[in-house]
């Protein structure tokens, strides 16, 4: 009883998030984004980035040694060097795990929303 | 009904079991393997040893004396991986070796920068000099080493010293460390200490798969 109760409730305070989302989708085709990742303390934060297609990510690199952002699966795309303080800007285009080739251990991610307003409706 | 909860409860109860005690496998399993590495390095005798290492668990440095175990114990790193270039065949640990020449020299060139800022003179003291002498013999020991043994050495070294280094850092210099920017700096500098120290084990264990 008390379990489908909070189930109700949280699907009505969801629903209206979803509806504007899908409208932000439309949106946010229409102009691309600029999203920010940060280097800090040998992490990418956020370390999981949504965007859509054509937006622009930013890698900051705000720690004290050099990193790299690094398409993982094909290589498909490499930022150059990145020293402290420098930044490199890239399109996105598919969604990717990337890794620094500098410190393996160093990992990201970037998703490109599928979802778009139609298929939203389809659900 | 009744008779299911306690199965499960054992279940667990069984699972819990077999998880802890693997864990304290692994943890002396790792315990062991750094203690065979520092009898391997230096040859001093047991006694020493230990008396040296409950010596510098509160040991009190000075702010110049920090900085010169700071820059000491990176320039350590930078030696082994130079000798790693010049010995290594492989791409994945010339590549490991590159990271250490590149990362810990920014480190130095911090901390050198720092201390001119400051203007403080780093001090030679009793704790730079151990890793001195440590870092003497375990380069005599891995010059006397070629091809895959090489490398393997110089990785189990690579771990053994970030483990090493990380915990001074954490119990000793951090602690000791008067000046806010020198602490700050310290603490700065453990992300990539764990981060190498991730990445040399990580090489072990590929090592281990071979
Ligand atoms: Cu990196």
């Amino acid at each position: 009883m008390g379990r489908k109760l909070l189930t109700g409730m949280l699907l009505a305070v969801l629903c209206p998030f979803f509806y504007l989302q899908a409208f932000r989708g439309v949106s946010e085709n229409a102009r691309p984004k600029t999203h920010m990742v940060q280097i800090v303390r040998m992490q990418f934060i956020p370390a999981v980035l949504s965007v859509n297609k054509g937006d622009s990510v930013v890698f900051l690199n705000k720690d004290l040694v050099n990193h790299n952002a690094t398409e993982r699966t094909a290589g498909k795309w490499q930022s150059p060097t990145l020293r402290p303080g420098d930044s490199w800007r890239m399109v996105v285009t598919s969604s990717a795990d990337y890794y620094c080739t500098f410190h393996p251990g160093m990992k990201g991610k970037l998703e490109v929303a599928r979802a778009t307003a139609k298929t939203r409706k389809k659900k | 009904m009744k008779r299911s909860k306690t199965i499960i409860a054992r279940a667990t109860g069984l699972l819990l079991c077999v998880l802890i005690s693997g864990f304290t496998v692994l943890a002396q399993h790792t315990g062991q393997q750094g203690n065979t590495q520092k009898q391997g390095t230096q040859k001093q005798g047991k006694s020493k040893s230990t008396q040296q290492k409950s010596a510098h668990q509160n040991m009190k440095l000075t702010d110049p004396e920090i900085a010169s175990v700071a820059v000491v114990a990176n320039q350590i790193d930078i030696d082994h991986a130079r000798l790693a270039q010049e010995k290594t065949q492989n791409t994945e640990v010339l590549n490991f070796a590159q990271t250490m020449i590149t990362d810990h020299q920014a480190v130095i060139d911090q901390a050198t920068a720092l201390v001119k800022k400051l203007n403080v003179t780093p001090k030679e003291n009793q704790l730079s000099r151990k890793l001195q002498t440590d870092s003497e013999n375990s380069m005599k020991m891995l010059r006397a080493k070629s091809g895959s043994a090489f490398d393997q050495a110089y990785i189990d070294h690579e771990v053994t010293y970030h483990k090493a280094v990380i915990s001074t850092v954490e119990n000793t210099l951090i602690p000791n460390a008067k000046n806010a920017e020198l602490k700050a700096l310290l603490q700065n500098i453990l992300p990539s200490l764990r981060a190498h120290l991730e990445h040399a084990q990580m090489l072990k264990t590929q090592y281990a798969k071979e």
